[in-house]
């Protein structure tokens, strides 16, 4: 059993005789010494759990004397004062001081009820005070990795005054910044940032600072142990990203400069040739150079696929965000790939549910998927039907549903999983198929991925196939990407 | 030009083998035409030839289509000649900084060519106010 002990530090020998009497009992033990400095140590080695600290004849100002009790080694224990019955200044003013509770003298009342109390008041200021410790702590952790960091790092308040900086920020803003505004000494800006002032939680930003280097920058919340909050910012030095980024962009554009341009001679001569400017041909030679307009045609196609495959993948294009209904989206691709199904004898039926609101979209990239995954089934279905659906996505009617479904070959188990993936091909003897670089899918992945959706499949082999995506439906507000 | 005469375009691109079927294309269609294989031999051409049009290439040794056209748009001789540029870029800056220059169309190798006829015949047919694919 827990034995509580209680020391009484103070010299009134009736309140002593009184606390004695009350206080004896199974589980409490209880002492006396002055409250003096020996009287602390005694109470120390008695192991107290709880002080009662008699003021005495102190004026009613006189504050517990807690820098005393804490070099003595009594920093942790609740206190309740014990103090003449008309010192009421001193009873709020202890208890504002820390005082668990008081007693007034004479002891009247029983001391052991407010005695516990204090036990537990002192039970749980010690759980936060060890809350609040570790929060320092953690918080003097942090700032100790950030400081070492070679990327700039800093804590402002939510009133965007710099608390702190470590020192690669200081190399870039200089010294002695604390307690100015951040968007003022970063940015030059009399404003506050807008990332700043539109984000209360977390938020991701590029910026370019004062040394003239590219940043992006995370920026989480925290609270320091007072319960304020406080925003910690990162940076990552992404220059020499941005500079590879820059010589791969050119390396791109004059590869795909160099690999259409002899195409622009071809498809001329191949002109000149269809037209008869050379002479007549003989039926042969007007089939042979046919294959070859064909054969150009489809190199034109899979260089255009590459370098947009490479553009979407590689972040480097814009969406043209605009409100559009699916049914229109749906319709084009219906036309543009109505012939190529009807040619293999293919149904394609499309059905857009009554009252489907419009989606906040880039109308030729959300065209572009459908058309992959429609140009995919009919490439995959040797007879049956094709069917583009669009309707609300169930249990959630802030987006929107696209679903293309085949009576085809169907994608076997083992792939499933990852024909979504970057040049991953299907290949089985039966249904080896010549066309198609492994782009279209994932190429469809990313688009609906930068409109805040999803793309799944779903299949059975040698049963169909069935690809959805999800986007969200227009609510009136811009999203943005 | 008067009326009934054929009109005189200049087709300026370092590609040689595409001068020449693209000079076989349009003299087919009604056009005379005159060529240039790099910047400096637009200009000249231009200056000398006063063609109806300029089909200028936009990556060309001696000057670029860019420092042509700003050459041809900076010269009494030369300004009121509608250009339409041709390149294998696809760049919308560049798109952009053609139209600022002055051109009236900007045509992306390997091009479309009945889009590409119908711009030239369009360009032709409104000269100096015409649109030419942009």
């Amino acid at each position: 059993m827990k034995v509580y002990s209680i020391a009484y530090l103070g010299s009134d020998n009736e309140a002593v005789l009184g606390l004695e009497t009350a206080l004896k009992g199974d589980g409490l033990r209880f002492m006396s010494a002055g409250a003096d400095y020996q009287g602390m140590q005694r109470a120390v080695d008695f192991n107290a759990d709880v002080l009662l600290w008699d003021k005495e004849n102190l004026p009613p100002d006189a504050a517990i004397p807690v820098e005393e009790l804490r070099k003595a080694g009594l920093s942790r224990q609740p206190i309740v004062v014990v103090l003449a019955a008309d010192d009421i200044e001193g009873a709020v003013k202890s208890l504002a001081g820390g005082a668990a509770d008081f007693m007034f003298k004479p002891l009247r009342e029983d001391p052991l009820p407010r005695i516990i109390a204090a036990l537990n008041t002192g039970a749980k200021q010690r759980r936060i005070d060890w809350c609040n410790r570790v929060i320092e702590d953690t918080n003097d952790q942090v700032r100790g990795i950030l400081a070492t960091l070679a990327d700039p790092a800093y804590i402002v308040s939510p009133e965007y005054q710099i608390l702190w900086m470590n020192r690669a920020a200081e190399e870039i803003f200089g010294e002695g910044q604390r307690g100015g505004a951040c968007h003022h000494i970063f940015y030059d800006r009399t404003e506050p940032c807008e990332v700043c002032a539109k984000t209360r939680g977390s938020a991701r930003w590029r910026a370019t600072l004062k040394n003239g280097k590219s940043y992006r920058f995370i920026s989480a919340v925290m609270r320091n142990s007072r319960g304020e909050v406080e925003k910690l910012a990162v940076g990552t030095d992404i220059t020499p990203d941005q500079e590879v980024s820059k010589i791969h962009k050119t390396f791109i554009a004059n590869v795909s400069h160099d690999l259409r341009t002899p195409l622009a001679a071809i498809d001329q001569y191949v002109s000149i040739l269809l037209d008869g400017l050379a002479g007549e041909l003989t039926e042969d030679q007007a089939n042979y150079i046919d294959v070859i307009r064909r054969s150009s045609f489809r190199l034109h196609n899979l260089i255009e696929n590459l370098i947009d495959a490479n553009k979407i993948l590689s972040g480097d294009y814009k969406l043209t965000m605009e409100v559009v209904e699916v049914s229109d989206i749906v319709a084009v691709v219906h036309d543009r790939l109505q012939s190529q199904a009807a040619d293999k004898g293919i149904t394609m039926q499309v059905q857009v549910a009554d009252g489907l609101p419009p989606v906040y979209a880039d109308k030729s990239r959300i065209a572009q998927v459908v058309a992959n995954l429609a140009g995919n089934s009919i490439k995959f279905t040797e007879q049956g039907m094709l069917q583009i659906r669009a309707g609300f996505m169930p249990r959630d009617e802030g987006r929107v549903i696209v679903s293309v479904e085949d009576t085809g070959i169907g994608v076997p188990k083992e792939d499933l999983g990852k024909i979504f993936d970057l040049f991953y091909r299907v290949e089985k003897d039966k249904v080896y198929v010549e066309e198609g670089a492994g782009l279209g899918l994932a190429i469809s992945r990313e688009i609906i991925r930068a409109h805040g959706g999803t793309l799944w499949a779903e299949s059975m082999e040698g049963m169909g196939s069935a690809f959805h995506f999800s986007i969200p439906s227009y609510q009136g507000q811009a999203a943005v990407r | 030009m008067a009326d009934g005469e054929r009109s005189l375009i200049l087709v300026a691109d370092d590609d040689k083998d595409l001068v020449m079927a693209m000079s076989i294309r349009l003299k087919a269609a009604g056009y005379d035409i005159i060529t240039a294989h790099d910047g400096e031999g637009a200009y000249e051409q231009a200056s000398q030839n006063k063609p109806d049009l300029i089909i200028l290439d936009v990556r060309m040794p001696s000057g670029g289509g860019f420092s042509s056209i700003d050459r041809m748009k900076h010269s009494l001789n030369t300004r009121n000649i509608p250009v339409i540029f041709l390149t294998a870029f696809d760049d919308e800056e560049m798109r952009e900084e053609g139209r600022k220059l002055g051109a009236v169309g900007f045509f992306r190798k390997p091009f479309n060519d009945d889009e590409f006829m119908a711009a030239i015949a369009g360009v032709l047919e409104h000269k100096g106010g015409g649109h030419g694919g942009f």
